[in-house]
């Protein structure tokens, strides 16, 4: 059965100045997937991914040609509202950036600039599930008001994905979410992702080819600004039709 | 971890609330931005006030007033030279009364003025310095004795005002510093084209006056030029040293810290503490002599002194360390190290911050009110010792005048500081420019 | 002889020795370099330093000692009759002698025994001089022989010398210390002067200000009063006026030029706003004086209230115009220290940059922006031009900025310039006001630095 792509692009092109950075990349996003980028550093896995949100749009230099669609929609379309769109397409970071506010105020940030919530009692309740959904709530419930950033760096980066859940958005963009973290830290969030397939589209960026074979059920192979192969995350690791994805998953280059 | 089963109900974006809310965030976002621009421009717009009213009114100040009139050299009011050596003539023509003469002329082409005080005001007309041009045009050639001749004179200040319209007619008369008989008088001669506004040389050659119109800035340039040196000589090698020693050679130790410290919160003293560090010290102490470049230099040096060591550290900071241990590589002890190598190459570096300094002194006034430099002073100083003044303190004194001739001139010494300021800081960032190196 | 031919000619001196200690490490191994442990001009330098160094010391000494030494000789020499009672007789006396011996034309005394004792001083000092000078010269030739009679093939000499710069390079650095002794002993001493005559709640807590001073000690009221609360007042009135100005002007160009702004046109907006700083204060006084003044006047007068001609509010706004630039640079500072992370996280959650700014950039500068606010009221404090020119000398004790208002800078200036009178309660109360000042600014710059210090480390 053929199923309808929460998001699509087609032909994309990236520039920085006269950098060409991505090169006519076409890739689809489905909503119940996680959707992992893999690729050696600097192959424009993680600029790809910040098109998805028009995070480049703070970049002066940066242009973006093709079409990137949220649910049939353009979002590069004059029409769009950015911010609008940013709510429905969250985003997560490399490293942990939690704000200088409580815990409490980091996930209320949201909800509370896009009014998400109708009174102090609705604020709650969506700051209580996200911490839950974002598998925090048990270490954090006693101590709501601490500084988000006085958590340990997996806490603090289970936090912005807390802090990400909260606007409701319908995708989530990760951007190699566990390079700055240890093992167990690791571990936790990718189990995390796991439990959040299904509620959000889930795009994550890593460097890490067992990380992607772990929680993606599809893979993008970026290469040189270019998607080399593109498919099920079964097929690409155990039968990478190029010859490029095979050296790479080999561990030849990268 | 079991998986929470609460419905996901995406965001309705679309309803009528939600938009209208987007759209009130994106009006205070533009407002926010308008307010940022509004700031910059008006701090933009306070600069260029400043500097057009100066700029206009030191015009007037560049400018000066000009009345000739004929004078008769009675013979009968001067000595006999003959059988006079040069020396006794010379004294002998310092007594004559050159007053008489312009009053003459002056009474001559306004022949029904003869009271007393009338006259008096009449001769006001032009500067109590037209008496000195008149023994210089003797001393130059004796022969005009007894001839008659046509001598620009300059105007006394507020006569200068009014020509120029500083001091309007439409004024009553009683808050006039020009009187209606003085208006008179003065349209009269201009009528006779004995009256021109010409381009004032006397301000870049003379030292201070109480007369406006006699009032020049050199004895304050050469004063601020003397100071300055004292200034440069006191904090560039000391600043250097320092620099050298706190950024190379220092250990990391609580002295250390310490002089750091210390240096980071001299930097951000009020200038007028040095001026009272000076004067408790420098003139109470050691008895330096009160009023001189000397010690206006010193305390000037002491106090751009941290802005020179933190400068210079800065400049050697940026010097690449490979450098160093290339030099040292080859043999260089750490002191030829950074002699022969560090210091020429941080030394771009190091002069943009001096100049910026010096420049930082140039403009600075309250310390040297404390340590004397703000007496009146008509000589051009001579020496390091000798009481002095310097632009930024004649100008201050000079605001203080209550005469509208000082309000020009004042302008027109700022306008001069201000462009010695720029000329300063344009060197600083051409060198910058020029020595930048890239690695 | 005079100090200055003195250090002309040790110089030439040394240059000498530079000269003999190089040609005769040069002679010892009869041009065979490789045999010197150290290079020739080292053992010039050796030699060179050995014959200033004494010298510089003694002239040092002499700057420094001599005036004060040679007053003390000429007061023991006076007769009996002359010599003076008390301290501040004895300052007017030498002040007198002083003006004598150089010849002043307008100098008071025409007192045959200040005559002497001008002459005597003259004579002193000549003599001191050539003292001096011959030492210099003695301790040159000596250092010179010494250094010239030690050289070896195997002499240290770059070691010496490096160990001499070393050393010089300390004392360098130590200068800033010793201004910083220098100003705060001199603030204490003077100020312990003053206290002695005036109690410490009366210049703390004191609410009139009236520094005259009698011309007579023995007249009836002569200690004037000296109630510094309403100095402290209008400063801080003033202070606040500026920054009332300054802060939102301030940042929120830093703001713009950090967060809007293109790159080239911060490149041409940052250096004119840079320009503002340059300004001398006493041209900004001017300005406030002549310009804002009168205006600030005229356009009261039009919505009917009495503005004084000198009102807090004309100094205060044109302050704060000054205080812009610094306010601005150091918001910026704060403001670009903000990791970019911070801001991405924000604006991919969906807020505009505006909400970013005031809700996440602006709380995470939050310590830095602290640490400009408060340098920036420390210039304000000290700031003296500005005050001096537009705010006047009148006492008042008043919140309303179109009042006239006095501070303790513009008071300093006051009571410091023109005449002065020696060791007056008046002129000593300058010092405390000094010692008041000094304290208030060291306070807040120290606050802001290590505010500003734990904040940069916090993101590095």
């Amino acid at each position: 059965m053929e199923k309808t792509p929460k998001m699509q692009a087609t032909n994309v092109h990236v520039y920085y100045g006269d950098n060409h950075a991505i090169n006519k990349v076409s890739l689809d996003v489905f909503a119940e997937d996680v959707t992992a980028l893999i690729g050696p550093s600097g192959c424009g896995k993680s600029t790809f991914l910040r098109c998805l949100n028009r995070m480049n749009d703070s970049i002066a230099s940066a242009r973006v040609e093709g079409k990137i669609t949220l649910d049939q929609q353009d979002i590069y379309d004059p029409k769009i509202d950015v911010v609008q769109l940013r709510a429905r397409v969250g985003m997560v970071f490399q490293k942990p950036n939690p704000f200088p506010k409580s815990i409490y105020d980091n996930i209320a940030y949201g909800p509370r600039i896009h009014g998400l919530a109708r009174n102090g009692e609705e604020m709650d309740e969506m700051v209580i599930t996200s911490l839950q959904k974002a598998g925090l709530w048990e270490e954090v419930k006693d101590r709501l008001e601490a500084p988000g950033t006085a958590l340990s760096g997996g806490q603090q980066q289970r936090l912005c994905i807390a802090r990400a859940i909260a606007v409701n958005p319908e995708v989530i963009l990760m951007d190699e979410p566990c390079s700055a973290l240890d093992p167990i830290a690791t571990a936790k969030i990718e189990e995390l992702i796991e439990d959040l397939r299904g509620r959000f589209a889930i795009v994550i960026v890593t460097h890490n080819m067992q990380q992607a074979a772990r929680v993606s059920q599809k893979t993008a192979f970026f290469h040189l600004g270019e998607v080399i192969e593109y498919g099920d995350t079964a097929d690409i690791f155990t039968n990478p039709e190029k010859e490029k994805t095979k050296d790479y998953i080999t561990g030849r280059y990268g | 971890m079991s998986k929470n089963t609460a419905v996901h109900a995406p965001t309705v974006w679309g309803s009528e609330a939600m938009q209208n809310r987007i759209s009130a965030r994106y009006r205070k976002e533009r407002r926010f931005r308008l307010l940022g621009l509004f700031a910059i421009l008006l701090a933009l717009s306070f600069l260029a006030i400043l500097l057009f009213t100066l700029g206009a009114k030191s015009i007037g100040g560049f400018f000066q007033t000009k009345i000739e009139l004929t004078i008769h050299f009675d013979r009968s009011l001067f000595p006999d030279l003959d059988g006079l050596n040069s020396d006794e003539a010379s004294l002998a023509l310092t007594r004559v009364d050159y007053a008489a003469l312009i009053r003459q002329s002056l009474m001559d082409r306004f022949p029904d003025v003869r009271q007393r005080r009338d006259v008096r005001s009449l001769a006001s007309l032009v500067s109590a310095g037209a008496r000195q041009t008149l023994a210089g045009t003797v001393r130059q050639d004796p022969a005009v004795i007894g001839a008659t001749q046509d001598i620009w004179f300059l105007a006394s200040g507020d006569i200068d005002s009014f020509v120029k319209g500083k001091i309007s007619r439409d004024v009553p008369e009683s808050d006039r510093r020009v009187k209606d008989r003085e208006v008179i008088w003065i349209d009269a001669l201009d009528a006779a084209g004995k009256v021109k506004v010409g381009f004032n040389w006397g301000f870049f050659s003379s030292g201070d006056s109480r007369e406006a119109e006699l009032a020049g800035i050199w004895g304050a340039i050469v004063g601020s030029f003397l100071t300055l040196v004292v200034t440069l000589l006191f904090s560039f090698p000391i600043g250097l040293a320092a620099a050298v020693y706190l950024e190379e050679f220092a250990p990391q130790n609580k002295f250390t810290d310490l002089i750091e410290i210390n240096i980071n919160n001299l930097a951000a003293v009020p200038s007028i503490v040095f001026g009272l560090l000076g004067l408790a010290v420098l003139l109470g102490f050691f008895n330096m002599p009160r009023s001189s470049p000397f010690v206006g230099g010193l305390t000037l040096g002491l106090m751009t002194l941290p802005t020179l060591i933190i400068a210079g550290r800065a400049a050697i900071k940026a010097v690449q360390p490979s450098i160093r241990d290339a030099a040292i590589g080859l043999g260089a002890s750490p002191m030829q190290t950074v002699f022969h190598h560090v210091i020429p190459l941080a030394m771009p570096g190091i002069l943009t911050g001096t100049i910026i300094g010096m420049a930082r002194a140039l403009g600075e006034t309250a310390p040297l009110l404390m340590i004397g430099m703000v007496a009146f002073i008509v000589d051009v100083p001579e020496s390091f010792s000798e009481a002095a003044t310097v632009l930024p303190v004649q100008i201050f004194l000079w605001a203080n005048s209550p005469e509208r001739a000082f309000v020009d001139k004042t302008s027109a010494a700022i306008i001069v500081l201000l462009l010695f300021l720029i000329l300063m800081n344009g060197l600083a960032v051409w060198l910058r420019n020029r020595f930048e190196r890239q690695w | 002889m005079s100090v200055s031919a003195s250090i002309f000619i040790l110089i030439l001196l040394a240059g000498a020795g530079f000269f003999f200690g190089r040609q005769r490490s040069l002679a010892l191994v009869s041009g065979k370099l490789a045999t010197l442990h150290s290079l020739p001009n080292q053992y010039g330098w050796y030699v060179g330093i050995l014959m200033l160094l004494p010298g510089i010391l003694v002239i040092l000494l002499w700057i420094v000692f001599s005036g004060n030494i040679i007053d003390t000789m000429v007061i023991a020499s006076l007769p009996d009759h002359a010599g003076p009672a008390t301290e501040q007789a004895r300052a007017l006396l030498l002040n007198d002698i002083h003006n004598t011996a150089a010849g002043a034309p307008h100098s008071g005394s025409s007192e045959i025994y200040i005559q002497e004792a001008a002459q005597r001083y003259s004579r002193l000092k000549s003599q001191g001089v050539n003292i001096v000078s011959a030492l210099v010269a003695l301790f040159a030739v000596i250092g010179g022989l010494a250094g010239f009679r030690t050289i070896r093939p195997d002499l240290r000499a770059r070691t010496h010398v490096e160990r001499v710069i070393l050393i010089l390079l300390i004392l360098s650095s130590v200068v800033a210390i010793f201004a910083t002794l220098g100003i705060v002993l001199s603030l204490i001493v003077e100020s312990a002067r003053f206290f002695a005559r005036v109690p410490l709640a009366e210049f703390f807590f004191g609410l009139q200000w009236s520094p005259q001073t009698a011309l007579r000690e023995d007249q009836v009221g002569s200690s004037g009063s000296f109630g510094a609360i309403p100095l402290f007042a209008g400063t801080l009135l003033i202070s606040f006026i500026a920054m009332c100005v300054a802060v939102p002007l301030g940042l929120m160009s830093a703001i713009y030029m950090t967060q809007y702004s293109r790159k080239n046109v911060r490149k041409v907006v940052k250096p004119l706003l840079e320009i503002l700083a340059g300004i001398p204060t006493v041209v900004y006084g001017f300005f406030a004086a002549l310009t804002v003044a009168p205006f600030i006047r005229e356009s009261g007068g039009l919505l009917g209230l009495d503005v004084a001609s000198e009102s807090a509010l004309a100094a205060g706004l044109v302050m704060g115009i000054m205080i812009i630039p610094l306010m601005s640079s150091l918001s910026d500072d704060a403001l670009t220290a903000v990791p970019e992370a911070m801001r991405d996280g924000s604006l991919a959650l969906g807020a505009t940059r505006s909400e970013t700014i005031k809700q996440v950039l602006i709380p995470a500068a939050l310590p830095g922006i602290v640490g400009a606010f408060l340098l920036s009221v420390s210039r304000a404090v000290g700031e003296t031009m500005i005050v001096v020119m537009a705010a006047g000398l009148a006492a008042n004790l008043t919140a309303n900025p179109l009042e006239a208002v006095t501070t303790i800078t513009a008071q300093i200036v006051a009571l410091l310039t023109g005449d002065q009178e020696f060791d007056s309660a008046k002129t000593l109360s300058a010092f405390a006001l000094g010692l008041a000042l000094f304290g208030a600014t060291l306070l807040l710059n120290m606050l802001a630095l290590s505010i500003v210090r734990k904040y940069r480390e916090s993101y590095e």
